[in-house]
């Protein structure tokens, strides 16, 4: 058992260090599939840091959550993602607009803004400051990959880092939110992915291509 | 008795670097579902050439001569840095990680003069990609260490060792992840493996490492292989000890060097397997991507520099 409770502490203080090696590596990504694959291994880490947190606070909600992220996040969206991949039929690149060494740099500038910025407020409240500080990271992440990444469909990816973000910012502040409004989040997830599917392929069909930099003039 | 445990090591360092390469060379044989050649073939194929005729470049002067025995000797300097089964090393004492880097540094660049002393242009080709290269990797090389000698308080690499020896095994902290992850992608760099050059060809136009070679044959391209083999080994060791060192012998016992060297082997195989993976996994780097992947090794060791301020405070 103490075994067991050793390793929840280590989940809670020291995965977040994975969650920023999941940041530099997506912002360097240049496949569509690796970036998917980064985004579900991110997700995983998540839902073991949701885990950990119900183990400890004794929440039976936690695991209800968890197993939520772990079946929508991990395995559904990354599906979803690669079938879509497949039948819009488009180049893998994500056709970024800044060179890898660029990127990885503005990601260490904001890993380390994020720290600055929850530096005050973890020493007043007592909550992880690693942790904290990863969720404004994945949040910062995310906007940056949704304005540097041409590809549609990238920026779906971009929110989704984004939410990852919320998410945890929600964990690591309350531990998370209630059971109905985690749901609804889902929810709201998956309606949000289906449209913006749908949408991919009206930009395709009408463009022929995904990149949303050329979107400059009307079509009809 | 430690000091001949210190030479005993330096020495399975130096006689081991062969069989890393066949191990990873079987490894990676496996993956492509080949036979492959038995893991000790590298030690007969330096057999072979120890027993050739040594050619020489009629334009070639005097360094062409000079240069494989520059590069085993700071090759073997090197390889008595790293500690292997006890938390100290031969010249441990001696120097501090610059050192370690610079020797190293020396080597190669004794090398690239081989390489253009040789006369063909595929060597000068491969001499100034190597010079590219290597001034690219030197960066996150140096950075990466002085992140963990700044956690360690310890200037030479038998200390951080030590010093990571008492730590917890679960208290990974974000500059050991990152440190870790960008010396990685170094040594892939250094050692000349597959996503920057491809170490089984001679035939390709963006060889590095084979071109600078290219003039060398009998015993003088023995030993400037042997050297590679070690370096390779050395590296690998190096990782293993700064970030996993965990099982090494305190004592100066058999039960206890001997148990250090079976986890050596334990830690040191995932290393090589990983090794294998990536370089069937992916394919070579067009030359203009290579200062991207360096790039991106010095931001993840910049990154991890400044995290020593988090993790100290």
């Amino acid at each position: 058992m103490g075994l067991v409770e050793i390793a929840t502490g280590k989940v809670l203080s020291s995965f977040s260090v994975f969650l920023f090696l999941t940041i530099l590596l997506l912002v360097v990504a240049r496949r569509i599939s690796t970036s998917v694959l980064l985004f579900s291994v991110q997700s995983a880490i998540i839902a073991a840091e949701v885990f950990a947190t119900g183990f400890r606070e004794r929440l039976a909600e936690a695991y209800v959550v968890g197993a939520l992220i772990l079946v929508i996040k991990v395995v559904a969206i990354p599906r979803a993602f690669f079938g879509l991949v497949d039948h819009l039929k488009t180049s893998h690149d994500v056709k970024a607009s800044t060179t890898p060494t660029q990127s990885v740099f503005i990601a260490a500038a904001m890993i380390y803004l994020s720290y600055a910025a929850v530096h005050s407020y973890g020493q007043s409240v007592h909550v992880p400051e690693d942790a904290l500080a990863a969720s404004v990271a994945l949040i910062l992440t995310g906007a940056f990959l949704m304005v540097s990444r041409n590809k549609a469909l990238m920026q779906m990816l971009g929110l989704l880092v984004l939410e990852n973000g919320i998410f945890l910012a929600a964990l690591t502040t309350t531990f998370g939110m209630p059971l109905v409004i985690e749901i609804g989040v889902f929810f709201d997830i998956l309606i949000g992915l289906l449209l913006m599917g749908i949408f991919t392929f009206r930009i395709r069909d009408t463009f022929d291509h995904l990149d949303v930099s050329k979107l400059r003039r009307l079509r009809g | 008795m430690k000091i001949a445990i210190n030479v005993l090591q330096a020495l399975a360092l130096i006689l081991g670097g062969p069989l890393v390469r066949g191990i990873v060379a079987r490894v990676k044989a496996f993956l492509q579902r080949r036979q492959g050649a038995s893991i000790w073939r590298p030690y007969s194929d330096l057999a072979k050439l120890f027993r050739k005729e040594d050619l020489v470049p009629p334009t070639a002067s005097s360094i062409f001569r000079v240069v494989p025995f520059v590069l085993f000797g700071t090759t073997i300097c090197v390889a008595s840095f790293v500690p292997l089964v006890q938390p100290s090393a031969l010249l441990a004492s001696r120097g501090d990680f610059f050192l370690f880097v610079y020797l190293l540094a020396m080597g190669r660049f004794f090398l690239s003069l081989g390489g253009f002393d040789g006369g063909s242009s595929f060597g000068g080709m491969g001499a100034s990609r190597e010079a590219l290269v290597s001034s690219l990797a030197e960066a996150p090389f140096l950075l990466s260490l002085v992140a963990v000698a700044i956690l360690a308080s310890h200037a030479d690499i038998a200390g951080m060792v030590a010093w990571t020896m008492q730590q917890n095994i679960f208290n990974i902290s974000a500059v050991h992840i990152l440190a870790f992850t960008s010396l990685a992608m170094v040594v892939i760099a250094e050692t000349g493996r597959m996503p920057v050059d491809n170490p089984t060809t001679h035939l390709e136009l963006t060889m590095i490492h084979e071109g600078m070679v290219l003039e060398y044959s009998g015993p003088r391209l023995a030993l400037i292989e042997w050297a590679s083999a070690v370096k390779l080994h050395a590296m690998l060791a190096l990782l293993v000890a700064l970030f996993v060192p965990w099982g090494m012998a305190s004592s100066v016992s058999v039960g206890a060097i001997g148990l250090a060297l079976i986890l050596y082997c334990a830690k040191a195989a995932p290393l090589m397997v990983l090794l294998a993976v990536i370089e069937s996994g992916m394919a070579k780097l067009r030359m203009y991507l290579v200062p991207d992947f360096l790039g991106v090794a010095s931001a993840v060791s910049a990154l991890a520099v400044i995290f020593t301020i988090l993790v100290k405070r």
